[in-house]
């Protein structure tokens, strides 16, 4: 520094002091200025307090019933119905961001017409139900079965609207079809038991479960009901005398989240999975290890197996003999068992299912049951025909409704090219997507919680969904859009002039005919339940093996082959629109906002690329380019791709991101043999991830069970604490002490309680730009590690945990605010003060567990995003820091609650949102000063496993973890 | 150098404070609220002596005391009493859409996003209406009796031992 300009720290500081002091920001004005009450108000509202409307979630096809939670006539957040006999007060992570798709800023507005020239034209109403009931009209005159309907399915009476519109146009084409289908399953079913169902399961009755290939934590078929069940299956209790957890096998491609969950995973090719079932099934036979009536006939089924004996197959697919033989051990000794299939390979469901009818399982841990029917969806051979039809040009007008089969369909069905040849197409929904940009007219449809609706999952649950509010948009609900064409049809005699009507009158037929019954008691009754749950009594079901054929080998494995599986978020590809579930980790390989191809590292190096490389992955039907994730989580020869990404329309969160794996696959096939190669170039895969490596420090933990039964606490790799070191005096918490206890092994991943938290504290999205720069705003989050290589034989497969704000006493945040705007509540609470944070960031850079989060930018929701906004939290703006608060608005509303009804607060009446979205139950808050409160017995009730996340720091965490359990390897 | 920077530090210090001091901070009382009725409480509180819950009614309920729906002055206005400026309550209800016939009152307490007041514990406290609002039924236009800043709040939690924990109210 020259002389002339030297400069005096003292006269430093002296200049830094007042120059800030003078960056002065004026006072921000509230936006609202006004208050604008009711007109008339509504009887059942009182503005600040929420009510409640039972409804169905629509998000899959596992139909669990759920209950709004309306706040000034808008909903602000889904939570599960615990009247619901498959949700049970649960809703996983896409079943809440449905309110992302009912506030799309995308969704079609108004009703649209493609002129001729390609470009949209808003119309009216009027004009579109014109147009539709004419064209629907001349389609009719022009022959039978000119009018088709092509969606998804939509529940008993909506089927029947749409059959009864149909056949006012003297047509019987309505297709309600899944894109994931079970169509494997209800074929094993028709062969084996005469009648094609899919059985209901109860995994918490078996002893022994093993999974082929299906993902039934995540995609296959109830994941939040079976998730349940399998908490229970893998909670441990005593089994003869010793304590013991089920024992799990997944037999798949890829290790999934669920197959982490399981204590082995056998990988295979894709396809192989039935090859394995047939040799398990093998085994049992050859050494009686089966059921002596269970009505099958033994020796014929041993010669129908006899190809498959271990070392054949051992030979054919890579698996040693010893696992297949084990495996055949495990199952066929146990008391009771249950084997899944989850491919589009029917053999392997047929496999799956006499295996557990051969064992006398079937009537305990699957079942058929009896009661009103679930609801049909077609078959593929209808699919099949309609899109015939279509190609052919025996299609005159095409209604779309759901489903989006110019994305979602397999690319060899070649659906584009047959909805081009149909010369008026209708489409109706919410955001529009690739089959609408084929069509001409676009309605914009009630989002299914603005609708009146049904559901039928399965047999002897109805559920009955109402709408929780005005419709946000100018749409209305397809059946009113078909029955309003319909109804100028000179032929039409239509029962119901609308969908509402319709639904009314199917649900009071189901009304209890005793005498003097009410029927409308009835429908206050259902309404308020969200359905009409029946006992469920188990179907006689016999065996009918005429159909049965002995099972061929399958083919040779390709040397290569992309194997593509619904992601746990975007499923079919319906979640792409929703940044919510974009912005979730995959939590197997932890990447957001795209599509990767997971490969093994042996396969990396013979296809010489490494991660971040985009590839080319070829089928004989399409091809795809991805970056490529290279992890041992996928066996050698296998490019695993999820289904969901990439899209080219279905609005801003969904578009251009990541690739559409469906392009590359043939009907009724999840896999094909491929090639692949590198193109040159990259793209960097997003993750919020840090490292996958726990570098010996206790952020999760695990025991095997056989340590548990022992009363073995596994020694932890941290350094020994003597004892809490106290600074300072002790906290003193003179009524309430808030705490949790996490059990990390009922713990899945499935992130329902990341989004039920997004949900709940207005927690923004930041896109993929700025996960990237590590970001992401999310106050809970599902830790992933992998074991290290050493650690291997005692570890789980994968440790997966949440982890939020541990509400320290010794918080490492508190001391360093310069503001204080963190501090320590009388309750236990390390509170954080929106308004007094100035944005220095010290206490996110103390935080040893990561769990506080910077507003960078201030946050934006598209209108009508900000509906979606939960009153009861501050918004918070740029330069904040946030972080987990236990939901204290949830224990302010119950502390308040209880001071006006002048009485104690009762355990169990504060539940923290991710307390309540989770399926397994694995969250429980309580009150630490109350020993009697659920969540401190099961902390003392599992007093083994115990652990608190980095106990080495002495921050004194107010949540306790149960560690994971896993089965010592080569044991029994 | 160091004088000339010196000087535009204190500059920008003394312009600083002059933005703070002119503009208007979010709790400043507005005192110059009008509304689009010349509703009077001084006529309706005072001389009529309306309990303010009927009006207000959800005080006791909700976070929220309610301003009460156009259907509540209607109940007693109706198309009888009153007369002037009240043509809003008065005029006949033929039209069935809510827009036609919203008041939009102006309001005179407001507090900031961050603070997340409920008025049901202060109402089962046995508080006052006029504790905070000041003697309302003296108004014949509403104004602030007080500045409704933390201090305010807070001094009166001291005093009446009510909870003084942040997140009470900061969440």
């Amino acid at each position: 520094m020259r002389k002339g300009t030297s400069i005096s720290r003292r006269s430093f500081i002296k200049l830094a002091a007042t120059a800030g002091a003078a960056a002065a920001i004026p006072g921000c004005e509230p936006a609202a200025r006004q208050l604008i009450p009711y007109v008339v108000p509504d009887e059942n509202v009182v503005p600040g307090v929420p009510s409640f409307f039972a409804t169905t979630c629509s998000e899959c096809p596992a139909g669990c019933g759920a209950v709004a939670r309306i706040r000034e006539g808008r909903v602000v957040k889904l939570e599960g119905n615990p009247a619901d006999p498959i949700g049970q007060g649960s809703l996983c992570a896409r079943g809440q961001a449905a309110l992302q798709g009912l506030y799309n800023p995308d969704r079609l507005a108004r009703p649209q017409v493609r002129g001729d020239d390609g470009a949209m034209r808003s119309i009216s109403w009027e004009e579109a139900q014109k147009m539709l009931g004419d064209r629907l009209l001349a389609a009719s005159k022009a022959g039978k079965d000119r009018v088709a309907f092509l969606g998804s399915p939509q529940g008993p009476t909506f089927r029947k609207i749409a059959l009864e519109v149909l056949g006012a146009y003297s047509s019987s084409r309505a297709i309600f079809y899944e894109a994931i289908s079970q169509e494997a399953a209800r074929a094993a079913a028709k062969t084996i038991f005469g009648r094609r169902d899919i059985p209901s399961y109860r995994i918490d009755q078996a002893e022994v479960l093993i999974s082929f290939g299906a993902d039934f934590l995540e995609t296959w078929q109830s994941p939040v009901e079976l998730a349940r069940q399998y908490s229970l299956f893998r909670t441990p209790q005593k089994r003869r005398g010793t304590l013991a957890i089920g024992r799990a096998i997944y037999v798949g491609p890829r290790l999934s989240m669920t197959a982490s969950k399981c204590d082995d995973w056998i990988a295979t090719a894709p396809g192989a999975e039935a090859e394995i079932a047939w040799s398990v099934l093998n085994v049992m036979v050859k050494q009686r290890w089966v059921s002596q009536n269970s009505g099958f006939d033994l020796a014929a089924l041993a010669k129908a197996v006899a190809n498959f004996d271990p070392a054949a197959t051992s030979a054919r697919t890579g698996v040693p003999v010893e696992t297949i033989t084990r495996l055949g051990e495990a199952f066929g000794r146990a008391q009771s068992g249950l084997a899944i299939a989850g491919t589009d390979d029917s053999s392997a469901h047929l496999a799956a299912m006499i295996i557990n009818a051969v064992t006398g399982n079937f009537g305990k841990t699957v079942m058929f049951l009896e009661g009103s029917p679930a609801e049909e969806t077609s078959t593929p051979d209808e699919v099949n025909a309609v899109i015939e039809a279509m190609r052919g040009g025996k299609i005159d007008a095409l209604f779309i409704n759901g489903g989006n089969p110019v994305f979602a369909m397999p690319a060899s069905a070649r659906v584009a090219e047959a909805i081009g040849k149909v010369p008026f197409v209708v489409w109706a929904g919410g955001v529009p997507d690739e089959t609408a940009a084929m069509a001409k007219l676009l309605l914009p449809a009630h989002h299914p919680l603005e609708s009146w609706r049904d559901t039928a999952p399965r047999a002897g649950i109805r559920g009955l969904g109402q709408p929780v509010m005005q419709p946000v948009f100018d749409s209305k609900p397809v059946g009113d859009i078909l029955l309003g064409a319909a109804a100028g049809s000179p032929s039409a005699k239509l029962p119901w002039a609308s969908a509402a009507e319709a639904v009314k009158t199917e649900w009071l037929a189901l009304a209890p005919k005793a005498v003097g019954a009410d029927p409308e008691d009835f429908w206050v009754s259902v309404r308020r339940e969200g359905g009409l749950f029946e006992e469920q009594h188990l179907s006689a079901t016999s065996l009918d093996l005429s159909a049965f054929k002995a099972p061929v080998p399958a083919a040779a494995q390709p040397e290569l082959s992309v194997y593509a599986y619904p992601h746990i978020f975007l499923y079919d590809g319906r979640g792409a629109d929703k940044p919510w579930l974009q912005e979730l980790p995959e939590p197997v390989t932890q990447i957001v906002w795209d599509s990767w191809a997971e490969i093994h590292p042996e396969t990396a190096r013979k296809l010489g690329v490494a991660k971040d490389d985009i590839i080319e992955i070829k089928t004989e039907h399409g091809a795809i380019e991805a970056p490529v994730l290279v992890e041992s989580t996928v066996r050698p020869g296998v490019i695993a791709v999820p289904l969901g990404q990439g899209h080219r329309a279905y609005g801003r969160y969904a578009k251009d991101v990541g690739a559409n794996a469906w392009a590359m696959l043939a009907a009724g096939a999840t896999s094909a043999a491929a090639t692949a190669r590198a193109t040159g170039g990259t793209r960097r895969l997003v993750t919020p991830l840090g490292k996958s490596d726990m570098m010996g420090r206790s952020i999760v933990e695990a025991m095997s069970i056989e340590q548990l039964a022992r009363g073995v606490v596994p020694e932890s790799g941290a350094e020994e604490v003597s004892g809490p070191y106290e600074m300072y005096p002790p906290w003193k918490y003179p009524k309430h002490k808030w705490g949790m206890t996490i059990d990390v092994n009922a713990c899945i991943g499935c992130s329902a309680c990341v989004t039920a938290c997004y949900a709940e504290n207005n927690v923004p999205t930041v896109g993929k730009d700025g996960v990237d720069r590590g970001r992401i705003m999310s106050w809970i989050r599902i830790e992933r590690y992998f074991p290290p290589p050493k650690e291997v034989a005692q570890a789980p497969q994968l440790y997966l945990a949440p982890m939020l704000c541990q509400q320290c006493d010794h918080a490492p945040c508190e001391p360093v605010c310069p503001v204080f705007a963190s501090y320590h509540s009388e309750e236990g609470l390390n509170g954080q003060v929106y308004n007094r944070c100035v944005g220095t960031r010290y206490c996110e850079n103390n935080c040893p567990y990561k769990v506080r989060r910077f507003n960078w930018f201030e946050p934006e929701w598209p209108t009508p995003l900000n509906l979606q906004l939960n009153p009861d939290v501050t918004v918070r703006g740029v330069g904040v820091m946030e972080k987990c608060t236990f939901c204290v608005q949830r224990i302010q509303f119950a502390e308040l609650n209880a001071r006006t009804e002048d009485r104690e607060l009762r355990d169990g009446e504060i539940v923290t949102a991710c307390q309540q979205a989770c399926p397994t139950r694995a969250i429980t808050f309580g009150d630490s000063n109350d020993p009697g409160s659920a969540m401190m017995r099961r902390r003392e009730d599992n007093k083994l496993r115990n652990y608190r996340a980095l106990e080495e720091l002495n921050t004194q965490p107010a949540i306790t973890y149960l560690r994971d359990l896993y089965r010592e390897k080569g044991g029994a | 150098m160091n004088r000339i920077v010196l000087a535009l530090a204190l500059s920008m210090l003394a312009l600083g404070g002059a933005v703070i001091a002119l503009s208007q901070r979010p709790w400043a009382p507005r005192a110059d609220v009008v509304q689009p009725i010349p509703f009077s409480h001084r006529v309706h509180a005072g001389v009529n002596k309306i309990p303010c819950q009927h009006c207000h009614a959800y005080a006791s309920r909700s976070s929220e005391p309610g301003i009460p729906a156009v259907a509540r002055c209607v109940g007693c206005h109706g198309e009888k009493i009153g007369g002037g400026g009240i043509q809003p309550v008065t005029r006949a209800w033929t039209d069935d859409t809510p827009a036609a016939f919203e008041i939009q009152w102006n309001r005179v307490y407001a507090l900031p996003d961050f603070v997340r007041f409920t008025h049901r514990p202060h109402i089962h406290a046995g508080l006052a209406c006029q504790s905070c609002h000041g003697e309302v039924q003296t108004m014949d236009r509403v104004v602030p009796a007080f500045e409704i800043n933390m201090g305010f709040c807070v001094d009166c939690h001291t005093e009446k031992k009510a909870t003084l924990d942040c997140v009470g109210c900061h969440h």
